[in-house]
């Protein structure tokens, strides 16, 4: 039995829900299980357009319906309109090359900096700062308030400091505090990242 | 019964927060379950009194909001079991939360815990709207100079105005040798301006200024002054009497503690 028969895309105007031929009451029994899981990553969103599976109308508004009652706005565009930029919805991909910000100053306590993409901090940030990003963080100076890299959900996103003395360091959905009693804090830059659904901080140059 | 109990003052650094983190350690010390809420949005410092600031993930507007739910936005304190702290947000300001919104919020964190301590911002303005608005009761610290009692008097007025009577004062950083000099205003003045309660007084002390630098509060400390005046100043909340220091008696006990401590 193929399991997949539905997928979410997305593209500007909202999402789309493409949907692979078959016994109609399977493919209901699938999106109820698929909203289920991603009903909150969809909140807010809007649904543009339900294709594919050759479903009579009847069929089309009953998911319709379904998907409202998940509190996801539906609102079918013209299909012409839909045919470009399509791809699947995924967490953000640019750790390795994408979107950079740079902050070229310091941040301080109560400051916010939230982006989809990667951020660099020619600084320092203080407690009771927070810097929140889809991608990585990059701290060209002390972190010492909240780092929240890889926000969407991506595990293989990495907070690098010069000197790492974060209130709290957040990777996906994994929470780290340092320890309550003062801790000797190394002279070298360090890197922390996500090792058996743990966050680890270790030297990111090798020794000489 | 539970109550609510606001920590006011009106001017800023006369001891609020120095003042909420003690008694809500204290009345926990005592085995009663509280909450310290901290209404400082914006520029809170409770946390980092009581020690708390690295542990932070959801503050009160996340819970107003509804973006958690009430326990996970309480942080159990590292000493005392039955202590919680509800911390400001950082990120955010006053106009964040509305007095309604705070008053719901007192309401559910009534049925949860014994005490209910709130450490209000300094100002008149809407942080302090939002502070008094699920308060029962009220404490209004002050210090010994003219501007702090000028400013504790209108709070008075204010919080009568909003129906909340009879609050007690706490008189905060009391030197007693400048006092005896006359350098400084001594309490029954105080007490005449201001015409409330006395709850109680609490020295001038170094160990203050420690305890708030390594984020223990002082009233854990057996051996400070002013940790003794904050456990008095408890068990007289929780209605016990504990005789009030008057200024005479202080005297003596102040000067022979402090030979035995300081050997002056």
């Amino acid at each position: 039995m193929d399991q997949n028969m539905i997928s979410f895309k997305g593209n500007k105007d909202g999402i789309y829900i493409q949907i692979k031929e078959g016994d109609f009451n399977l493919i209901k029994n699938q999106l109820i299980n698929k909203l289920e899981t991603t009903k909150e990553f969809f909140q807010g969103a809007k649904v543009v357009d339900i294709k594919g599976g050759h479903l009579l109308e009847e069929e089309f508004n009953i998911l319709v319906s379904l998907i409202e009652e998940f509190g996801i706005e539906v609102e079918i565009v013209e299909k012409e309109l839909i045919e470009e930029d399509i791809e699947e919805i995924l967490p953000f991909d640019g750790i390795d090359i994408g979107n950079t910000k740079f902050l070229r100053h310091t941040l301080r306590s109560g400051q916010r900096v939230e982006f989809d993409g990667n951020i660099v901090v020619l600084g320092d940030t203080n407690p009771g700062s927070v810097i929140v990003a889809k991608g990585n963080i990059i701290i060209m100076g002390a972190l010492r308030g909240i780092a929240h890299a890889g926000s969407d959900g991506n595990k293989e996103a990495i907070v690098a400091a010069f000197q790492m003395k974060p209130n709290q360091l957040r990777i996906a959905d994994i929470i780290a505090r340092s320890p309550d009693n003062e801790i000797l804090s190394p002279q070298w830059p360090e890197i922390a990242k996500i090792k058996d659904n743990t966050v680890m901080i270790e030297p990111y140059l090798q020794k000489k | 019964m539970s109550e609510v109990i606001v920590i006011t003052s009106g001017k800023g650094g006369v001891g609020k927060t120095t003042s909420s983190a003690n008694i809500a350690t204290g009345l926990a010390m005592d085995g009663n379950k509280v909450v310290v809420v901290d209404a400082d949005i914006g520029l809170r410092n409770l946390d980092v009194v009581m020690g708390l600031e690295n542990r932070i993930v959801y503050d009160i507007v996340d819970i107003v909001e509804g973006v958690c739910r009430l326990k996970q936005g309480l942080i159990k304190d590292k000493r005392y079991d039955g202590l919680c702290l509800l911390p400001a947000a950082q990120t955010k300001d006053k106009t964040a939360v509305s007095p309604k919104q705070m008053q719901d919020l007192t309401e559910e964190l009534k049925k949860i815990f014994d005490y209910v301590i709130i450490d209000c911002p300094a100002g008149i303005e809407q942080g302090f709207q939002n502070a008094i608005a699920g308060a029962d009761k009220a404490i209004v610290v002050t210090t010994p100079e003219i501007s702090a009692v000028r400013d504790a008097d209108r709070i008075i007025g204010l919080l009568e105005a909003k129906g909340i009577y009879d609050p007690k004062l706490i008189i905060n950083r009391i030197r007693n040798d400048m006092v005896k000099r006359g350098d400084m205003m001594n309490i029954d003045d105080m007490i005449d301006i201001l015409a409330i309660d006395l709850l109680g007084i609490v020295p001038d002390d170094e160990s203050i200024v420690i305890s708030t630098n390594k984020g223990e509060p002082v009233v854990t400390d057996d051996k400070a002054l002013a940790g003794q005046a904050y456990r008095n100043i408890t068990k007289r909340i929780q209605g016990e009497e504990v005789p009030l220091l008057n200024l005479d008696v202080d005297e003596n006990v102040f000067s022979k503690l402090k030979k035995i401590f300081f050997g002056k």
